[in-house]
């Protein structure tokens, strides 16, 4: 039970300062009559000392190259936003508008296809194609850019 | 509580809430100084964890990255500083991963090169190997270590991280990080009797 003291002290020790008060009191009281303990709480301290005396530090070029590239990376993506956001007005615009229009196209075409002597099948076949060709046309070039992904797709590109 | 710690705590929840929602704004003055105010730990952090100062000047920039990218997960309730090394940890666990795919575990013998360069605060030429000589020992000690106590012993004796945050950073219950830091230090106190602090 003995050897459980002095590992109890030691890992109390390892905890560095977060000790309850009662926790110190009693390390304190072991460390005054082991002399093992003490020897040990020694050494971290001084392994403490050493790791804190290392003398590491960032370099003023390495923080003003990450602060320009965070910045110029800032900048994309804010580009990439606001291109999105164009994007998605665009869309709210022409979804509004094919709304509006839609019953007239489909009258059109109806009409056109009544003149022309075409069947049914035809002209509304033409009227679906003429619906979703220009969407087609949008989204093809903006899918081969990636510009749907997060950054502009510039991480697809990296 | 008493009105001090109250005010201590109150100051330090509206820092990292106006940290969060700058973070959230991607706001470039506040990226510029929290870069400058944790360069220090960060690169220490970022070195000691991969045991080498190329490979954390690296990371020490795509960690700023990731700030900039994920900022607004940041919530504000922790402290900054405990989702910085969070970010940085797993970015450093990621690159390391990829470039070959083992666990934290097995990073341990990176022994091709470890250089804790000292900071050029110019010293004497004597001043300088010495503290060069020192630093190389302490390194090499800490290197020797498995990544995971190497990991808690930096966050806790050099950064001064309380073992909650410490817990939080890793991902290992309360427990884990406290026997990490016991076997970490049983390790280094042989290894660095002697040197001097």
């Amino acid at each position: 039970m003995k050897g459980d003291i002095h590992n109890e002290a030691r890992e109390l020790i390892a905890l560095g300062s977060a000790l309850t008060n009662p926790q110190q009191t009693w390390l304190r009281t072991h460390l005054n009559e082991c002399e093992a303990c003490r020897n040990y709480s020694d050494g971290a301290s001084h392994v403490v000392r050493a790791l804190r005396s290392v003398p590491l530090a960032a370099d003023s070029r390495l923080v003003r190259a990450t602060q320009m590239r965070v910045r110029f990376h800032a900048s994309r993506l804010r580009e990439a936003r606001e291109r999105m956001w164009l994007i998605a007005m665009a869309c709210v615009g022409v979804g509004f508008s094919a709304a509006l229009t839609a019953p007239l196209l489909w009258r059109l075409f109806a009409w056109v296809g009544e003149l022309a002597g075409l069947s049914r099948p035809v002209w509304e076949a033409g009227f679906v194609f003429f619906w979703i060709a220009p969407a087609l046309l949008v989204s093809i070039p903006l899918l081969a850019r990636g510009i749907h992904l997060p950054g502009g797709g510039e991480r697809s590109r990296q | 509580m008493n009105a001090a710690a109250y005010y201590f705590v109150d100051t330090m929840e509206s820092e990292a809430s106006a940290i969060a929602r700058g973070l959230r704004r991607r706001d470039p003055e506040l990226l510029d100084r929290l870069i400058e105010q944790y360069q220090h730990r960060l690169l220490r952090y970022l070195v000691f964890l991969s045991g080498n100062r190329e490979l954390a000047e690296d990371l020490f920039q795509e960690t700023w990255i990731r700030v900039l990218e994920r900022g607004h997960q940041y919530d504000g309730k922790h402290e900054f500083s405990t989702w910085l090394y969070a970010v940085a940890r797993n970015l450093t666990i990621d690159y390391l991963r990829k470039k070959s795919p083992v666990s934290l575990d097995g990073l341990t013998n990176d022994e091709e090169e470890v250089s804790f360069d000292p900071a050029d605060t110019r010293p004497s030429a004597l001043e300088v190997v010495a503290r060069h000589e020192h630093a190389e020992r302490i390194s090499a000690a800490l290197v020797s270590l498995p990544a995971e106590y190497r990991e808690a012993v930096v966050l806790r004796f050099q950064e001064e991280l309380a073992l909650e945050e410490i817990s939080t950073i890793t991902g290992a219950p309360l427990g884990t990080v406290k026997s990490r830091l016991y076997r970490g230090l049983n390790m280094l106190i042989p290894l660095l009797k002697g040197a001097q602090a």
